[in-house]
């Protein structure tokens, strides 16, 4: 019964709330708009987006040796997880039959394996980083903390149910996946999508103005 | 008191706490096991023998094949590691080892120490800082010693549950969970154990190029092992670390690279390893492992309940300056000579952006 309720119901319900909660946010970050800038432009809004959003993938070269292990972590945890959400064997397997209706070449187990250590460690050191910094400390919410304990136990669960020998633990890891999806959109998790218009908007000003960050 | 020291206190009694409840789920587990242990030794039931001998020409051919008193390689067209042994002597050696050695004796040692700890707590109690709490901090431990202590421990705690459940959870866990619901566990619990087992590793080289400068032999470190720290009498000096916390992290150091090394050779039997070094590596990483546990609980007791005014730092880094004069007097003086690293007046509620800025 549970199982069923797993596999059927609440997997549906995940994906609308999931999909319409993003739509919902996107819509309401959009809905604020723009001010209008009277000032002559003094460069392109569109390279300004362009180049802040991809300028902000490297650390500022003032702060870099401070937040180096950050930087460094970050980059492991979430190429990690990429990696793993789109090349896992099972999670192709899963997007072909449930979701997409066709498939692509995954990675070997042994690449599983390593990506899988290497995003648990970077989840790891950031977890760490979060509650021993004083500073990330004092700026962390609750929301921080339930998107960070949710994501890994969706990891855990999936790395047990790894050979899919029993039910029950493919069971468990798809149940904290929908926990996480239906979290996702109303938490600070939506990062994950709200960064590209984010740097955008603030890369368009800079472009606009002028100014090179 | 105000708003934020009340949050501070919440916090550090949050954290107590979940140290004691790690502390219990590590340990609850082995104590029903223990007296099982203990009531199957003096209950043993005496050995059958069958009066009555059948002659077998079978049993002859098996009796050779299974070369029982020495190792056999036979020859054979599959070429591969082991391939030419038809039976493995030493896993029947080893199976007895796994059963009738390993389980009961790691068992009994965790069960010791935890008994000791215990009667040492209500003995000796809680060691004070004699003149209590001065409200000076001092930094102990920095950002990114904290990181390396506490990425190894969390690890290591993960490993030793997931560990444990596979080398006790048929006796602990079966009663509980059935056979259906141990065999899901002890499943998860060997993928979760084998994923974060060489993460581990790196976790170990980290701890090393960390604290390995402050913990070489050093003059008085003898004497403070004669003085049993202090606990005998009198007081005994320290540096940085005493030589209860020097031999703490050398056995770390060397027990935790065995875990990494054999844990590594378990792991990938793709190197060509055979059956005689997989058994092998097993002896070594149990009992490794076993030792490990059994030493971590004195550490962890000494660090959180056991040993007022420890925790703080390794949480918030901090220490009061009482407690450095009463337990590492020469790092103390060390520090307040040391231009870099004065003492720092300010309470760790106060304490927030501005000791942010003196740590990072």
């Amino acid at each position: 019964m549970f199982v069923q309720w797993v596999n059927g119901i609440f997997w549906d319900i995940a994906v609308v709330v999931f999909v319409i909660g993003i739509i919902w946010r996107l819509i309401a970050v959009f809905r604020h708009g723009t001010r209008k800038d009277l000032a002559e432009p003094r460069g392109s809004a569109v390279s300004g987006a362009v180049y802040t959003g991809f300028s902000r993938f490297l650390p500022r070269p003032e702060i870099r040796s401070k937040i180096s292990l950050h930087v460094i972590a970050g980059y492991m945890f979430h190429l990690g997880l990429f990696v793993l959400l789109l090349f896992a064997a099972p999670h192709i397997k899963f997007a072909e039959e449930h979701v997409l209706g066709f498939g692509w070449a995954a990675m070997p187990h042994w690449a599983f394996v390593v990506s899988a250590q290497i995003a648990f460690a970077g989840l790891i050191l950031l977890w760490l980083q979060r509650i021993l910094n004083p500073v990330t400390r004092l700026i962390s919410r609750a929301d921080d903390y339930v998107g960070t304990y949710l994501l890994f136990l969706v990891m855990l669960t999936g790395c047990m149910a790894m050979f899919e020998s029993y039910t029950g633990l493919r069971i468990a890891h798809l149940l904290t996946v929908e926990l996480f999806m239906v979290y996702f959109p109303f938490s600070s998790l939506m990062h994950a999508i709200l960064f590209i218009p984010s740097r955008g908007y603030t890369g368009s000003l800079f472009g606009l103005r002028g100014v090179k960050a | 008191m105000t708003d934020k020291r009340k949050r501070v206190r919440r916090g550090k009694k949050f954290m107590l706490w979940s140290g004691y409840a790690l502390l219990l789920i590590l340990v609850l587990p082995l104590i029903p096991y223990t007296i099982q242990a203990a009531s199957n030794y003096y209950h043993r039931p005496a050995p059958v023998v069958n009066p009555i001998q059948i002659p077998d020409p079978g049993s002859g051919l098996w009796r050779d094949v299974r070369q029982r008193d020495k190792s056999y390689v036979g020859t054979t067209q599959v070429q591969g590691v082991d391939t030419g042994v038809l039976i493995n002597a030493d896993g029947e050696k080893w199976r007895l080892y796994r059963m009738d050695t390993l389980i009961p004796y790691g068992a009994i040692l965790m069960g010791v120490v935890l008994a000791l700890i215990l009667l040492f707590y209500f003995v000796r109690g809680r060691v004070r800082v004699p003149d209590g709490f001065s409200g000076k901090k001092i930094l102990r431990f920095t950002l990114s010693e904290r990181m390396v202590h506490w990425f190894t421990a969390f690890l290591f705690i993960f490993l030793g549950i997931t560990g444990l459940v596979l080398l006790y959870g048929r006796f602990v866990l079966i009663p509980l969970l059935g056979p259906a619901g141990f065999s899901v566990t002890a499943s998860a619990c060997k993928e979760a154990h084998n994923l974060f087992g060489p993460i581990f590793l790196f976790a170990m080289l980290a701890l090393l190029i960390t604290f390995i400068k402050d913990n070489f032999y050093a003059r008085g470190d003898m004497k403070w092992l004669v003085k049993g720290g202090g606990m005998l009498g009198g007081h005994a000096s320290a540096g940085r670390f005493n030589a209860g916390e020097k031999i703490w992290f050398w056995l770390a150091i060397i027990l935790g690279f065995a875990l990494c090394i054999t844990g590594l050779i378990l792991d990938f039997a793709v190197v060509g390893q055979g059956r005689q070094v997989m058994e092998l590596s097993h002896v070594i990483h149990s009992i490794s492992a076993v030792v490990m546990i059994a030493v971590s609980f004195g550490h962890i007791y000494l660090g959180t309940a056991g040993m007022e005014g420890s925790f703080s730092s390794m949480s918030n880094g901090y220490v009061d300056e009482n407690w450095a004069k009463s337990h590492h007097d020469l790092w103390y003086e060390e520090v307040r000579h040391h231009t870099d690293a004065v003492p720092l007046k300010t309470s760790v509620a106060a304490g927030g952006i501005a000791q942010a800025r003196r740590e990072i």
